[in-house]
């Protein structure tokens, strides 16, 4: 099977021998392995909430009673998933997207070992949630484990799901990552990933790092731009790469209806006070979603932009070209 | 409870004991310390019948060794098992305190002085909770210990900063809020000059707390911050410098004030003997100039925290080379930040430091 199959087989069919050696402890759920199919293609977009409140990490990280992981269900058919600051503090969300056939997890989260934060039993979990809600085997589901761009903070828990029966996961160089998603002209091409009945449109999205997807869920219809724009500071490595990403961006909510633009972490307070690099307790976090028209008035202030530096957009700190020299944070014990 | 050396067999289920047949290998029943044992307690010396007067002037330092590695924190600060306070004793009348790195990144020391009448608590930490960090608690631990060897009733203790207006030492002030014999010198800086006659003289001249027979020096040096305070202790010959001068991201405040202080800080110490500078934090690995970041709750890789007083001299002359300039300054045991963010970072390495690489660190 080639890469442009695998996007659009039926996953379903696929894994029915599996289904004979179910690691579900639900023997009953092994028994429903088919529930009726969901429709993911009318009444969109499917409504959906975020939390008012995320997990934000805690003044002394090892007082933290957070769960290692926050599981927080958008609508009943898209949990997305957020690791707890006291076990890392990059915090990123991972959005997943379950389909009739498929699972697509985007993201896996700064703790490399199991032992230590536990994102597949996380990940299995919500699997098994819900597919005792509607019917399923979780057996009988691919799980897609994928993540934004090639940076350890959003893939280095990929390896707690190499042994996970059914599941593929992407492998961690530009060329995998793109053959992944079957790209062949990377980052204009736009390529439909079908979960079962569920569309997800990814294209590349370079800026950030060479190597990053957008991800945009037809049934939610909320666009995924990992690291190259999110509620904090947007590290900008390659200037005119990310700003033709950022074109790309717009052109897609000119032609598709978008109802949230979220990223990968929150580094910035309700106040836009800048959350530093670092912090492990953001207490008066800003929300993770962002509208188009903020995405939109980014655009506009970046055609502004012509130096290196850090610029704050309303929404967000880009950050061009400064990291590892510059940061937005001052001594504040200063005097004259 | 009284202790006795006569050996009882089957006190202790020792194999020749009438109790070995049933029990050979020790009853598990019976407590690990029974009565006439010889156990941990013993180690003590006997209560002392009248009050100890301890010598606090020897030829010399006096003896005192860090001999233990600092708690680290751990690579996820939630699971973290280690104690919220870490005591390394230093000798018996010098306690060195550390924050568990998993309760504040900052991770600061505190030190815990005595002398003949009383006691001293060099700052206070970050953390204001004592179920977080119970600072008070183990303030209190070891001063009732220590009375207890020396034969004192009471100890009165005195709590001082560094900086008061440093939010990673003055937080866990509060804990002592109350406790009886405790004067805490007060904050504000110019009721702080007050307490210790420095309020004409500042910032030259020296304050003194008399802690009985170890009279421990005050040296205001501003720059780091604008109250700040070093402290010198004539019996370990250890200078204190808190924010000054620490193994770590110095911060410059005011670089005027900066290069002044040490200045003073170099003729105080020429005039005295100087074994080590003990500062507030750790922030350097153990390679030459490389540091941790802020906000990291795993080092496992950290220089130790004594220094020698000839830092002072190589700070002097970096600080004096950065004065007026916005930039970064790395050095072997310190990097000096002036007028830029404590996040700064930069390519620039110091010429004749080994340039090593480190363990992966944040």
């Amino acid at each position: 099977m080639d890469r442009r199959t695998f996007l659009s087989y039926n996953a379903a069919a696929a894994a029915v021998p599996l289904s004979g050696v179910t690691l579900s402890t639900l023997a009953q759920s092994a028994s429903a392995a088919t529930g009726p199919a969901i429709d993911f293609k009318s009444n969109l977009p499917a409504a959906g909430a975020f939390p008012a409140k995320w997990i934000c990490g805690s003044s002394s990280c090892m007082d933290n009673t957070d769960p290692p992981v926050q599981a927080h269900w958008y609508n009943p058919h898209t949990a997305i998933l957020r690791q707890n600051k006291a076990y890392s503090y990059e915090a990123p969300f991972a959005p997943l997207y379950f389909g009739n056939d498929r699972v697509l997890l985007l993201d896996e989260g700064y703790t490399q070992h199991r032992n230590e934060w536990d994102l597949r039993g996380s990940v299995d979990q919500c699997i098994d949630e819900w597919c005792r809600r509607n019917g399923r085997d979780p057996a009988s589901l691919e799980l897609l484990v994928a993540f934004s761009h090639l940076h350890g903070d959003h893939y280095l828990a990929v390896n707690q799901f190499a042994d996970r029966p059914n599941t593929r996961y992407m492998g961690q160089t530009h060329e995998e990552m793109v053959g992944f998603w079957g790209m062949t002209n990377f980052p204009e091409e736009r390529v439909t990933l079908d979960l079962g009945g569920r569309d997800i449109l990814i294209w590349g999205s370079p800026g950030h790092v060479v190597s990053e997807f957008a991800y945009y869920d037809s049934y939610t219809q909320i666009l995924y731009t990992g690291d190259m724009f999110y509620r904090g500071r947007c590290y900008i490595s390659f200037w005119q790469p990310w700003f033709d990403s950022m074109q790309r961006l717009i052109d897609f909510c000119d032609t598709h209806p978008v109802t949230h633009v979220m990223g990968c972490h929150v580094e910035i307070s309700k106040d836009n006070e800048d959350y530093p690099y670092g912090v492990t307790w953001q207490p008066n976090e800003a929300p993770v979603e962002m509208t188009v028209q903020q995405l939109r008035e980014a655009f506009d202030y970046a055609k502004t932009i012509t130096e290196p530096g850090i610029y704050f957009t309303g929404t967000v700190f880009l950050c061009n070209q400064t990291r590892g020299t510059t940061t937005i944070d001052v001594n504040p014990y200063r005097y004259s | 409870m009284t202790q006795s050396h006569t050996h009882s067999a089957a006190a202790t289920g020792s194999s020749q004991s009438a109790a070995a047949r049933t029990h050979p290998n020790g009853n598990p029943d019976m407590g690990y310390n029974p009565d006439g044992v010889r156990h941990t307690d013993s180690a003590l010396p006997r209560r002392p019948r009248s009050p100890v007067l301890h010598d606090y002037a020897p030829e010399g330092p006096a003896p005192g060794t860090l001999a233990f590695r600092w708690i680290h924190g751990s690579s996820v600060a939630a699971t973290n098992r280690d104690p919220r306070v870490q005591v390394v004793q230093y000798n018996e009348d010098t306690h060195v305190l550390r924050q568990n790195v998993c309760v504040h990144w900052e991770a600061p020391f505190t030190y815990l002085l005595f002398g003949n009448t009383g006691a001293l608590l060099i700052d206070s930490g970050a953390t204001a909770e004592a179920n977080h960090y119970p600072l008070r608690a183990t303030v209190d631990a070891i001063i009732s210990r220590w009375a207890q060897a020396r034969g004192r009733g009471t100890v009165p203790l005195t709590v001082a900063l560094t900086s008061g207006e440093d939010v990673a030492q003055n937080q866990g002030l509060v804990q002592f809020a109350g406790r009886p014999d405790t004067t805490i010198v007060p904050r504000p800086l110019a009721a702080m000059k007050g307490f210790y006659g420095l309020a004409s003289s500042w910032p030259a001249g020296t304050g003194r707390i008399d802690l009985g027979d170890r009279v421990i020096e005050v040296v205001p040096t501003p720059g780091a911050h604008k109250d700040g305070i070093s402290f010198y202790d004539p019996y370990c010959d250890i200078l204190f410098t808190g924010d000054l001068l620490f193994p770590g991201r110095i911060n410059i405040s005011n670089d005027r004030d900066f290069v002044a202080s040490l200045e003073r800080l170099q003729a105080f110490a020429a005039s005295r003997p100087v074994k080590w500078l003990f500062g507030g934090h750790i922030e350097m690995l153990f390679v030459p100039g490389k540091h941790y970041r802020r906000f990291v709750n795993h080092k496992p890789h950290e220089r130790v925290l004594e220094m020698a007083p000839a830092v002072i001299d190589e700070a002097l002359r970096y600080a004096r080379e950065i004065r007026g300039q916005d930039t970064i300054l790395i050095r072997p045991d310190f990097v000096l930040l002036n007028g830029v963010s404590p996040d700064a970072r930069t390519q620039a390495w110091p010429e004749g430091v080994p340039n090593i690489t480190p363990p992966f660190h944040y």
